[in-house]
């Protein structure tokens, strides 16, 4: 099985309570992320502890999206 | 996509055989949601857990006094368990939970079931509530990077 990404994502520069979700690929910084039709961009991300299985378990910071 | 597949896709599940997939894909019952529409409400008995399949849904904590409005603390996506804490704890729903898609769809396992099961096969209990502190200590992980 492919491996699956279980992210924290928490928001930086504004009052919003970020998301848990898995994905199928290791978010990057400078990527794009959308929550809640709101667009932000990944600042900082990293192993919050080592996988297990298929799972591997991040943190991911974002900040609101310059357009 | 079948029940089986979803079910590999949460880390409740990781290190089931497939026999013990197929297991806990019998006591699991789908619910869909719309969007706005409450899962549970804070204070409430809490005997299910709630698996996210698709959609999203937020976790709402009441405000102490009615001057302030309620917080949503995070959003919870496909994968994700929520209700766990009652689940194991036996206490009532420490918040709100929210469906923000439309729909949310979820998978139900009654706690009734779910013990059931630990009891029958007790090596899928310890991997199943392994799995369950493990999920705990992520989100309480998260709640401490969060707040640095």
């Amino acid at each position: 099985m492919a491996a699956i990404y279980k992210v924290s994502y928490v928001v930086i520069g504004e009052e919003h309570p970020g998301a848990i979700l898995n994905v199928d690929h290791m978010p990057e910084v400078g990527e794009r992320v959308e929550l809640g039709r709101r667009q932000f961009t990944v600042v900082e991300v990293f192993e919050l502890v080592p996988p297990r299985g298929e799972f591997h378990f991040l943190h991911a910071t974002l900040a609101p999206a310059e357009d | 996509m079948d029940l089986i597949a979803i079910l590999k896709r949460v880390e409740l599940f990781e290190g089931l055989a497939p026999v013990q997939l197929e297991a806990v894909a019998k006591i699991c019952q789908e619910r869909k949601y719309a969007s706005d529409e409450l899962v549970t409400a804070q204070g409430d008995p809490a005997d299910e857990l709630f698996i996210v399949c698709e959609g999203f849904v937020e976790i709402v904590l009441d405000s102490s006094s009615e001057a302030s409005t309620p917080r949503t603390v995070v959003s919870l996506g496909p994968g994700q368990i929520v209700g766990e804490m009652g689940l194991v704890d036996y206490g009532p729903r420490s918040a709100n939970v929210r469906a923000t898609t439309d729909p949310t769809v979820v998978q139900v396992i009654q706690r009734i079931d779910f013990e059931a099961l630990c009891d029958h096969d007790n090596q899928l209990g310890y991997i199943v509530m392994r799995n369950m502190a493990a999920d705990l200590s992520f989100k309480l992980r998260r709640t401490n990077y969060a707040e640095r």
